[in-house]
């Protein structure tokens, strides 16, 4: 796997021409069908895996914000 | 007594006191006039009605003092006492004064002196000195027993005067020697006006205020001397010499009141005018201060006004800034939920774009189909799908999901798909 397989955007945009490259398919092609794949299952691993972190991250800023602002707020 | 015995000069001393309780005054005509090398004056006089005479001695000193002229022929009154003159034993009156006797000897006697001190100037108008103003130190030469006294004290003002009395004899020949004594005494002592008072009497009585030494000493005391005796047309020669004369104690009053007094009416009318101009200021000054103070209303007012104006202005901004603050921060919620929502909704759709991946993936993908049981078929490595691709007897190549089956073409029936 290449290094900016961490890259979720980058990741969408494979994802996004291997399943062009499904619906465009005219004859099957097992051998490049199945590398193909193989590449999307391991790629939606990672995202989602990937995407999972972006939430948590998100979750903590958010936690880290309500609490300034109650701070804030507080007499 | 009798078994004592006295020397010469002490049996005289004894007698000589003794004679000094036939004090008397005596009249008579001068006779033999003898004055001695000291001064004394050793004279007789003689009764007129059956000649008896009488040998008599003034001392120098009181000679001088009584002013006159002992002359054979002339009528005196001396006072005195019978004295044992020791020198030569002879029995002597002792004049103490003397005076001359009977009316007319007086008044020429007075008018010669009058005549001479009035040539020598000691009346002189312009001699006289004013009585200061506002004298406190007041010396008083008169007889305390007499109505005179008491007369001043009553009359004089409350205007602290500090005074005092020196007693004298005002009676007589006798009372000259008192009244020098007292002048002298004054002298020393730290007045401002000298008073010599007496009630009146007759011309005779008075003879002690015409005394030439007295008259001298009057004329050139050191202040000014207020001569208050009462006489009838011939003023006493004191009275004449003195500063100011008045005729009675009360009068005498006046003069040293009257400055305190004219002070006082002084005093009351500046009161008056100054308590006067006073309120006039003092309504001036009211009127200025109610001009002035309308004057810093209307400008209070005004700053008033403009502090309300700004005031006001000032909470108008604070409540527009406590807006904005208030519109920050709900902006800064908003954002805050956009970017929440936004990114969710970013989330979301990553989600289900890689749901979606993962379903197209899942669905292309060859090995389910083969697992399916669906097979490919293959002639020449080329894939088949349709009847016009292969013919009978073709080897085909069928890939099922775990290997691939060689299977000869024995048949081609075609589907009829409008069915």
């Amino acid at each position: 796997m290449p290094d900016d397989t961490k890259n979720l955007n980058t990741n969408l945009k494979r994802l996004s021409e291997i399943t062009k490259w499904f619906d465009n398919q005219e004859e099957v092609d097992v051998e490049e069908g199945l590398k193909k794949v193989k590449e999307a299952v391991g790629l939606i691993k990672i995202s989602k895996s990937r995407l999972k972190e972006i939430e948590n991250e998100f979750e903590e800023i958010k936690k880290e914000i309500e609490l300034d602002n109650d701070k804030q707020t507080s007499p | 007594m009798e078994d004592e015995v006295f020397t010469i000069s002490e049996y005289i001393d004894l007698v000589n006191k003794g004679l000094e309780e036939f004090s008397v005054k005596i009249i008579g005509e001068v006779g033999k006039v003898d004055v001695g090398p000291s001064g004394h004056v050793y004279f007789s006089l003689r009764d007129e009605k059956d000649q008896s005479v009488i040998n008599c001695i003034i001392w120098a000193g009181r000679y001088k003092m009584y002013g006159m002229k002992l002359e054979e022929g002339v009528k005196i009154i001396a006072y005195g006492c019978p004295s044992i003159y020791k020198a030569s034993g002879k029995l002597s009156f002792l004049a103490e004064t003397i005076q001359p006797a009977g009316e007319g000897e007086l008044k020429k006697k007075y008018e010669e002196l009058k005549v001479r001190l009035e040539r020598e100037g000691i009346f002189a108008e312009s001699e006289k000195r004013p009585i200061p103003n506002y004298v406190q130190r007041v010396g008083v030469i008169t007889s305390k027993q007499g109505a005179v006294w008491s007369d001043f004290l009553s009359n004089v003002g409350k205007h602290g005067f500090k005074i005092k009395l020196i007693d004298s004899r005002v009676e007589g020949a006798e009372a000259i020697l008192d009244l020098l004594s007292a002048i002298k005494m004054f002298k020393k002592q730290d007045i401002e006006v000298l008073v010599i008072m007496r009630g009146g009497g007759s011309f005779e009585s008075l003879q002690a205020f015409n005394n030439e030494l007295l008259v001298r000493e009057v004329a050139g005391f050191p202040v000014p001397v207020i001569a208050a005796i009462g006489h009838d047309k011939d003023a006493p020669l004191i009275s004449l010499a003195a500063d100011r004369e008045v005729s009675t104690p009360s009068i005498a009053t006046v003069a040293l009141n009257e400055s305190w007094d004219r002070a006082a009416l002084l005093i009351e009318k500046q009161e008056r005018k100054i308590m006067s101009e006073y309120g006039q200021n003092l309504e001036d000054t009211i009127n200025i201060i109610n001009a002035s103070a309308e004057v810093v209303k209307e400008y209070s007012d005004s700053v008033m006004h403009a502090y309300e104006t700004i005031r006001h202005g000032l909470i108008v901004s604070m409540q527009n800034f406590k807006n904005q603050l208030i519109n920050i921060g709900k902006n800064i919620s908003i954002s805050r939920q956009s970017i929440f929502s936004g990114f969710r909704n970013l989330a979301l759709k990553t989600g289900q774009q890689l749901n979606n991946s993962e379903a197209v993936v899942f669905s292309n993908n060859p090995e389910r189909h083969l697992k399916l049981g669906y097979s490919i078929a293959k002639l020449n490595d080329k894939i088949v799908k349709d009847i016009d691709n292969v013919s009978i007897g073709d080897v085909l190549n069928l890939i099922v999901s775990d290997g691939e089956i060689i299977s000869e073409v024995k048949n081609i029936n075609k589907i009829n798909q409008n069915k």
